[in-house]
């Protein structure tokens, strides 16, 4: 792969790909000018900033409401939790089925409210068509940010927030100045997990909008470099862009890593 | 916080988690005259949608579509179920042993486990390159051995990290009184480590099962007509002439229900699985 990269060789020259000649350090460079990929960067680096906290919120939301005994507990965790067991594909494609212009978010929710005019075309506006890939990323993910916030939660001592109570401190004060410290290190293994993985967005775009609309108006790097080596067969560059993302992704993964290594029981 | 209100919110959580499957279920029993409309309940229900998944030329609600799916599904079901399943298997036996080795015998160092975890944070799509002129020269394209290796190798992170966490639970001298005993380490292995964490294990299993079976990145990018597996002809069926909306719905459904059934399961495992046993 590393040799590729140094290469100009595309699965149709017709010579084998160790025949290829040396292009040298110029496929790097293209990388470099390449706008489309700038962008694509760009717009993951998006997805990741307003997904990851927008999970986050979610799901210490999700968390305080479930905390402490209430009936039906149980079965109401098991319908919040599943989206995170389906299939990525069909998340999108779930979505995809909602957002379509005679979908039920057009005709149950916006025609209502906002009469004719307020049905919109989602996948026909970028914004919007990223938008909605974001939502469906936020509601796939949000029940894990739950789980391991409620998880973090229910382990604080309850004598400390008993004790924080008996000084009359109010209920949002305790959570700022006693919960929420507790669980520090939990939600940080909790953000870069995700956020990682959030950068790796690869399926359900590729259902609902597949990059488009128009020709790259909502793609995400990973189908950015999945086009160059599947649909525009060229492997040599795509080898190039994939070594840089890689290098890239290695540096911020071995920074990442060292809150990990703090073991979280 | 009143109890109304806590309620009301939970109530409102629920709704955003269950509207977009609600409404695949029920688009699955709508006919073509229904999918444009809003009822959530279908006025005249159909199992035309999923019946015309394993018959193309089906009929839906008595209007015929022009399609270019030709496939029924029973083979991407059954490519899923071998390449998940054999994916499966092998990423747990190696996991297994790989697991059992850093966590005993501290081997390769903490580098090593931390670099597999590496290539777990890599964006698949980086792969997919050098991956095709790979398989290319070995001629691995579209067939299943090629795909059950990718999966053993794409799981095997998960694997080694999740039964690491289980492995480590059990108190070591057990293992070294037996040793005293005169067993051989084969003998402990299969009398006193597996017996133990029998139930990670399993969870470990069905865990990665789960994720194989969801796989689309490198499925997309393998099979050509031998080896698609489910994901892959959802996809087809979107990008298919002649929206089938209410087709697609079944076919998202029928993929999601072996997930679903294993993920509840092993629903006490879910974040040790996402997190690499990093939090449990």
């Amino acid at each position: 792969m590393i040799f590729l990269s140094f290469t100009k060789w595309e699965p149709l020259s017709g010579y084998d790909w160790w025949h290829a000649p040396i292009g040298g350090v110029p496929r790097f460079v293209e990388a470099f000018g390449d706008a489309r990929l700038f962008w694509a960067l760009v717009r993951t680096t998006i997805f990741v900033a307003v997904v990851l906290p927008l999970e986050f919120l979610l799901g210490l939301g999700m968390a305080l409401l479930f905390l402490g005994d209430f009936r039906g507990k149980k079965a109401f965790t098991s319908v919040i939790l599943y989206p995170m067991m389906m299939p990525w594909v069909v998340v999108g494609l779930g979505f995809y089925l909602m957002f379509q212009y005679f979908g039920p978010v057009n005709l149950l929710l916006l025609k209502p409210v906002l009469g004719e005019g307020g049905m919109m075309d989602w996948f026909t506006n970028p914004v919007l068509a990223f938008s909605v890939v974001m939502m469906a990323d936020i509601w796939q993910w949000s029940p894990l940010m739950f789980l391991i916030i409620y998880a973090g939660l229910a382990a604080v001592p309850s004598r400390l927030v008993e004790a924080a109570e008996v000084l009359g401190a109010s209920s949002i004060r305790i959570l700022r100045t006693v919960r929420l410290p507790l669980i520090r290190s939990l939600a940080v293994v909790a953000l870069i997990i995700r956020g990682l993985e959030a950068f790796k967005v690869f399926d359900i775009v590729y259902i609902m909008t597949g990059g488009g609309p128009g020709v790259f108006s909502t793609e995400v790097i990973s189908l950015y470099v999945y086009k160059l080596s599947i649909v525009y067969n060229n492997t040599s560059y795509a080898c190039a862009v994939s070594l840089l993302i890689m290098v890239a992704i290695a540096l911020v993964t071995r920074l990442a890593i060292r809150p990990l290594e703090v073991k979280v029981e | 916080m009143t109890k109304t209100v806590r309620y009301l919110l939970i109530v409102v959580v629920s709704i955003w988690t269950l509207a977009p499957v609600a409404w695949m279920v029920s688009l699955s029993f709508k006919g073509p005259t229904e999918w444009y409309a809003p009822n959530l309940i279908p006025i005249q229900p159909i199992f035309d949608n999923y019946i015309s998944l394993f018959i193309p030329t089906n009929p839906i609600g008595g209007s015929y579509f022009f399609t270019s799916i030709t496939e029924p599904i029973t083979k991407p079901v059954i490519n899923s179920l071998i390449a998940a399943g054999l994916g499966t298997i092998f990423a747990v036996l190696i996991g297994f042993l790989a697991a059992y080795g850093v966590s005993r015998y501290r081997a390769g160092g903490t580098f090593i486990i931390f670099f597999t975890l590496l290539t777990r944070m890599l964006p698949g799509a980086t792969f997919v390159a050098p991956l095709m002129v790979f398989y290319a020269s070995i001629h691995f394209i579209d067939t299943y051995a090629g795909l059950i290796l990718l999966y053993t190798a794409v799981t095997l992170t998960y694997a080694i990290w999740l039964m690491k966490g289980f492995i480590d639970e059990i108190p070591p001298e057990w293992e070294e009184a037996a040793l005293l005993e005169g067993a051989s380490p084969w003998t402990v292995l299969r009398k006193i480590t597996i017996p133990l964490t029998k139930g990670g294990l399993a969870a470990s299993a069905l865990f990665i099962f789960i994720l194989n079976w969801s796989e689309f990145l490198f499925a997309l990018v393998i099979s050509v007509t031998e080896v698609t597996t489910l994901p892959v002809q959802i996809s087809k069926y979107v990008s298919a002439v002649g929206r089938m909306y209410g087709t697609m719905a079944s076919l998202g459904l029928v993929a999601t229900i072996p997930s679903l059934a294993l993920g509840y399961l092993i629903q006490k495992h879910l974040v040790t699985g996402f997190t690499f046993g990093r939090v449990r």
